[in-house]
């Protein structure tokens, strides 16, 4: 018994004489000056590499275009949202209740703030339709900054809030938001054919889905729109807006709504990707 | 207690007794069967056809092996390692992450299911792959077994023949001698102070005596009987009956007794597995702390708890126990080819650092067959040709006295070939006689010719043969000359005795009177020859006087009715047991590498010292205390000690040395040559050698040796002469007897454990890159850059391969020019390796896979500041159009495939500098252009696997849903070469700082 104990003793002083040696004044085995050394060594070391780090690093930055992207692989098909958004991309509301669509309200107002058309006159051009704004570059000279295409809120018409303050949520008609993601030279069609949302309902809730009403007609994104040449050189992109609005749907059941876009141009999305050229979202109007 | 002793011992006395009965008439019925069969002789055996029978009848004699531990509970073991629990708990944690998201009605996310099945296939496949390599490695040792199997000397159909103990049958006479172990339980026959070890069986550890009288009633009491699995300690030839054989020997009832091969884990890999532990133990607490963190930060418990899993699955080097296994038996595998069978996995890796090597001399250091090396005629020495396969130069043979000399040691000679060895060269045949004689009938047959014939020629008219009294041979022949019908009388013996008996000398053909003047050359080359350690013999004739001794005279050797006196003088024949030519090469590496070589030998003094000089043990110019006396002519007691290098100590003298004065002599002379030793002794020389701190390998082939082979280092036991007793106690065994094998087998040992290093050292270093995505990923939030599932990859699949391949690596060429390491300090895992490969290679490794980490990120649209604190909102499943650097919106299912793409991207990245890696391990002082980059085809086609299958993993179809490898642009696999670029050229120049400055601050803490 006391032979362990000693041997515990002797353990632990061997380890004290490890974390601290008052004989060879050693800290975790090593003098003050070794220490010192192997420290400064190892400062030299990762300073090197950090220099090293930050100079390929800057060289790679260097070989970056400003204005678009060496690759977008990962945008073959751009990715659709709606607005409002909720979370889980749920559209609920009861119609009787003003706080239930609400934020939605909010959520759309400030959303369409910079589409007013006295903003959208101020800063942007009123383009020619159904054809590609192109603004090329002329070689190194940069045609900067680019022009971009008005998108006037009033083009939603009854979705635009202005007719309507609650975008038809108080009456049981709400306006959906349909935005296609902006990708960098993206060319939604082709033969002066602009690509165009259609909203259907999943499953078993085609009968519950009712008519619907696209604005701007049709559920047109405009050819106008694009390409896009990035927020550096097109500071005042406004992103072309399509909104459905639900005329007759049911109440108080759950309508699984599915949006798409339909371009000949534009590769169908991955079947793993729920959001790449089409979103689905649920909506529920309760009357109550 | 007492009570309970008495009942215990009352039922051992009935089993004791129930057991007696069984064998009692068990015995009568086998007795029954072996008098029916035997013959009158008595000694011929059973006839093959009725062993065949029994054979058939009873079954191999061996003992089944135990029912060890199921094979499912040793797989299950397999699964349950300190490691394979952590994965298990990493495996639990991502179920439960994946049941909490389900729960929150999250299906898209299935990475946490997908992970916890990896992980869990990376235990099972490991868990597969250790017990297969247990397996396999049973199966070698088990081999091994069978290479050296236990033989057993039977007597069957009247001829002795040697055959596998296992095809003994009851009923077979067996011959046994000390040494050998008991074949099966056998009724003793006939003895000569036969005794057993039973110290096996029951526990006495006395030698009990062995004769054929029946002594007791029990059968474990009497003397005739001994025992399966016991060990004969002496005696010469003893004859015995089987009269049980394989599980119905005594030992085999006693199941419990029989061990099969034990389940022993070696030193290395304990201290392997050790360091596992330690590496487990730190994952755990690095994993913790930033568990710790990630919550303090503000992270959910359970994403906390996913970091803690990441971390301790890029921590954990996966795949290091099975490397270290793969390169262990592969080695093993290597020494088995080249004669040395290694009986534990670990004697591998200790021979490496053996520094001293306690050699017998006869069979080891020696060809073990007497052969003529000096002959003296004409007053001249002449030197025969000793080379086993007769390489060397022969002397001079056109002397008169040449032919003369030849005919009496031809003649004077009765040894024989035994016959139909007609194929077999001369001095490998086997021949009945004792070792001069067939020393000289095998120099006749190379130098005379056909010694049949020759001996044909001269009919043999009468033979007197050797005896102690007289020390001499003489045989009497006719002529080979028909016309000449003298007889020719030839003798040989002890040349002092033959000179006695001369009265004139034959010089170049010239009978000349034997005057002092030759009497004093005789005594000069009888001295120099016995110097040389040899054994001396004298050779005369005479021709007998026609008249008096006629034809058909009756010649009587009892009465010596012949002269035996007056005879002529050949000359001086001289035998030695010569070295092999492989040792003097060996003992030289040996001596360069650090090792000192000890002879120890039964034999004289004298020979003993000459064979060492021969060999180098003791070199040129060393001179013992005697010699310098000689030389100064000052007694012996007036000798500095420590002026000699070489020290011959005689069994007699080392009995009456104390142990320091052992320790001392040994301390003083580094060449050491003992003599007239016993075995005991060899113990106790061993038992010095260790004091001195030496790791001491011993070679040894008799039953006595086993102490010493046990309590040496390393024991090493002879293939062909060593007895089993000393097979067992060994843990290695030399097929070939040869010392040069041993050598061999330290330079493997040595290179191993160099290799055994590269290797680790070479996979620790990347789970620094496997574990900084993490640190990154918690601290700055950047997007995760490594995924577990690559990880694991990494770990398990393409680099494998390559840190076996480092095993196959070729000596840093001045392996053997190094001391021996001290294996208490230089550890196979040491501070300096893991500094080294974790904060310097590894650090670079983590440099190089960010810069292609945010060189992926920013040609796709992310640049480096944005990446930062992008971790929330890049992981949000709702967000949808997340804004990159240029404006861009992404979907959360986009940036997960760049977040693939980030994993493959840094995937590729730590392989490139693996394969930089890899090129640098292959040495650790030399510069990879001295070592070579093509030598080792192994570690070459090794990388061109890893690029393969990382070629593979990225660009097969279906990997990215399957394990998040995405095809990456060709030119990312370039962006990390500059760092593998550096990570070489960096290595290239600690190691010329090392090899430059030996001793220095850079070698102290740069070499590893």
């Amino acid at each position: 018994m006391s032979g362990t104990k000693e041997e515990d003793r002797k353990g632990s002083s061997e380890w004290r004489n490890f974390f601290w040696n008052p004989r060879t004044h050693e800290l975790l085995g090593r003098t003050a000056s070794s220490w010192g050394l192997i420290l400064l060594f190892y400062l030299i070391f990762y300073l090197f590499l950090a220099g090293m780090f930050v100079l390929t690093m800057y060289i790679m930055l260097l070989t970056l275009d400003d204005y678009k992207p060496t690759w977008q692989d990962r945008l073959a098909t751009p990715g659709m949202m709606i607005r409002p958004k909720g979370n889980q991309l749920e559209i609920s509301f009861s119609v009787s209740e003003t706080e239930s669509w609400d934020g939605f309200i909010h959520n759309l107002n400030h959303f369409l703030s910079p589409y007013n058309n006295s903003y959208q006159v101020q800063t942007n051009d009123n383009c020619s339709p159904d054809q590609y704004f192109i603004q090329e570059d002329s070689g190194e000279v940069r045609n900067n900054p680019k022009r971009s295409c008005q998108f006037n809120r009033t083009m939603l018409e009854e979705c635009s809030g202005i007719s309507d303050r609650f975008y038809g949520y108080s009456s049981g008609q709400p306006c959906i938001l349909i935005k296609l993601n902006r990708v960098i030279g993206m060319l939604p069609g082709k033969d002066s054919q602009s690509p165009y949302v259609t909203c259907g309902a999943k499953r078993m809730d085609s009968d519950k889905i009712g008519p619907l009403a696209y604005y701007p007609p049709n559920g047109t994104f405009n050819l106008m729109y694009y390409p896009y040449y990035g927020k550096k050189a097109q500071v005042n992109y406004t992103q072309p807006l399509v909104a459905v609005k639900f005329l007759n749907a049911s109440l108080n059941t759950d309508i699984n709504v599915e949006c798409k876009i339909n371009s000949n141009t534009l590769a169908e999305g991955s079947e793993r990707d729920k959001f790449a050229g089409r979103i689905s979202f649920k909506l529920r109007i309760n009357d109550k | 207690m007492f009570e309970m002793d008495g009942e215990m011992d009352k039922k051992k006395k009935k089993k004791k007794k129930i057991n007696k009965k069984e064998k009692m008439e068990g015995m009568k019925k086998e007795m029954d069967i072996v008098s029916k069969r035997q013959t009158p002789q008595g000694f011929r055996g059973l006839t093959s056809a009725f062993a065949a029978q029994v054979l058939e009848r009873d079954g191999p004699n061996e003992l089944k092996p135990p029912k060890g531990t199921p094979e499912y509970v040793k797989f299950a073991r397999q699964l349950a390692g300190g490691l394979q629990c952590l994965m298990w708990v990493a495996a639990c944690i991502c179920f439960i992450a994946f049941g909490i998201e389900l729960a929150r009605g999250n299906v898209t996310c299935f990475d946490n299911l997908y992970l916890a099945i990896t992980l869990i296939a990376v235990v099972v496949v490991t868990g597969c792959f250790g017990y297969y390599q247990e397996f396999k490695s049973t199966n070698i040792i088990a081999s091994f077994k069978n290479l050296v199997p236990q033989q057993a000397i039977v007597i069957r159909d009247g001829q002795k023949n040697q055959i596998n103990a296992h095809q003994l049958v009851v009923g077979d006479l067996v011959e046994i001698k000390g040494g050998d172990g008991i074949p099966a339980d056998i009724r003793i026959i006939t003895s000569q102070a036969c005794k057993v070890d039973n110290s096996s069986l029951t526990g006495e550890s006395e030698p009990q005596t062995r004769t054929p009288e029946c002594t007791h009633e029990n059968p474990l009491e009497t003397r005739n009987i001994a025992f399966f699995s016991t060990t004969c300690m002496e005696g010469t030839v003893t004859t015995g009956m089987i009269i049980n054989t394989g599980d119905r020997t005594i030992i085999g009832r006693i199941a419990t007794l029989a061990s099969g091969v034990g389940n022993e884990k070696t030193p290395i890999a304990i201290e392997i597995e050790h360091f596992v532990d330690i590496i487990a133990g730190l994952a755990i607490f690095f994993g913790f702390t930033f568990f710790v963190v990630a919550m303090f930060i503000g992270y959910a418990f359970l994403e906390a708890m996913i970091f803690f899993m990441a971390i301790v699955v890029a921590y954990v080097p996966e795949g290091l126990l099975a490397t270290v296994t793969v390169c262990l038996s592969l080695t093993a595998k290597r020494l088995a080819r080249k004669n040395c069978v290694v009986k534990n996995l670990e004697a591998v890796e200790t021979l490496g650092s053996t520094s001293v090597i306690c050699s017998d001399k006869t069979g080891t250091l020696t060809q073990n067959r007497m052969t003529v090396a000096h002959l003296w005629f004409d007053n001249h020495i002449h030197a025969a040709d000793t080379t086993e396969d007769q390489s060397g130069k022969s002397f001079d043979q056109s002397s008169e006295t040449w032919r003369s000399l030849a005919r009496v040691a031809s003649l004077c000679n009765r040894a024989t070939f035994r016959p139909d060895q007609e194929g077999v060269p001369i001095p490998k045949r086997l021949v009945v006689g004792d070792a001069s004689e067939t020393a000289l009938l095998k120099f006749t047959e190379l130098t005379v010719g056909n010694i049949v014939d020759y001996r044909e020629r001269f009919k043999k008219a009468v033979e007197l043969p050797f005896n102690s009294t007289n020390k001499f041979q003489v045989s009497i022949h006719e002529l080979d000359d028909p016309l000449d019908l003298r007889y020719l009388l030839v003798m040989k013996g002890a040349p002092e005795r033959i000179l006695e008996r001369c009265s004139t000398i034959l010089i170049k053909g010239q009978e000349l009177p034997l005057d002092e003047q030759w009497s004093e050359a005789f005594q000069t080359a009888y001295m120099d020859l016995g110097g040389l350690g040899e054994r001396v013999l004298g050779f005369c004739h005479l021709h007998l006087n026609e008249k008096e001794y006629p034809r058909g005279c009756p010649f009587d050797p009892d009465e010596m009715n012949f002269p035996t006196s007056g005879l002529c003088f050949a000359g001086l024949i001289s035998m030695i047991d010569p070295p092999r030519a492989t040792v003097p090469d060996a003992v030289m590496k040996c001596r360069t590498a650090g090792i000192r070589v000890v002879m120890v030998t039964g034999d004289h003094p004298i020979t003993a010292r000459a064979i060492a000089a021969n060999v180098g043990i003791i070199t040129e110019g060393s001179e013992t205390v005697e010699d310098i006396a000689q030389r100064k002519r000052i007694p012996v007691e007036q000798v500095n000690k420590r002026d000699a290098r070489a020290c011959v100590i005689s069994g007699g003298q080392l009995k009456d040395m104390s142990s320091d004065e052992l320790d001392e002599a040994l301390r003083s002379h580094p060449e050491m040559v003992f003599a007239r030793t016993s075995p005991q002794q060899k113990l106790i020389i061993v038992e010095s050698c260790q004091r001195l701190g030496s790791i001491v390998a011993v070679t040894g082939d008799g039953v006595n040796d086993s102490p010493a082979l046990k309590k040496a280092d390393i024991g090493v036991a002879m293939g062909i002469a060593g007895s089993d007793a000393a097979k067992n106690a060994a843990d290695m065994i030399l097929l070939d007897d040869n010392f040069a094998s041993i050598v061999t087998g330290v330079e493997q040992g040595r290179l191993i454990f160099d290799n055994l290093k590269k290797s680790i050292a070479y996979t620790l270093t990347k789970n620094i890159p496997e574990l900084t995505p993490y640190l990154i990923y918690i601290t700055v939030s950047v997007p995760l850059p490594l995924g577990c599932i690559t990880i694991l990859f990494i770990e398990l699949a393409t680099d494998i391969y390559p840190s076996v391949s480092l095993a196959y690596e070729k000596a840093e060429s001045d392996i053997m020019n190094l001391k021996p390491r001290n294996p208490r300090q230089h550890r196979l895992v040491n501070e300096a390796l893991a500094v080294y490969s974790y904060f310097q290679i590894g650090a670079i490794q983590s440099y190089a896979g960010f810069t292609d980490y945010f060189a992926a990120m920013a040609q796709e649209g992310w640049f480096p500041l944005l990446c930062v604190g992008l971790r929330p909102q890049w992981e949000d499943v709702h967000l949808q159009d997340l804004q990159d650097s240029y404006g861009q919106e992404w979907t959360f299912s986009q940036r997960l495939y760049q977040q693939y793409t980030c994993y493959t991207v840094f995937f590729v990245s730590i392989e490139i500098c693996q394969i930089s890696d890899v090129l640098i391990r292959k040495t650790r002082r030399l510069s990879v252009f001295q070592q070579g980059f093509f030598r080792n085809r192994v570690l070459v086609s090794a990388i061109v696997f890893q690029l393969l299958l990382g070629n593979l993993l990225c660009y097969c179809p279906g990997m990215p849903n399957i394990f998040n490898f995405m095809p990456i642009r060709v030119q990312w696999w370039f962006v990390p070469v500059p760092y593998g670029i550096l990570i070489f050229v960096y290595d290239e120049i600690r190691k010329l700082g090392v090899r430059r400055f030996p001793g220095s601050w850079w070698d102290q803490e740069l070499y590893y």
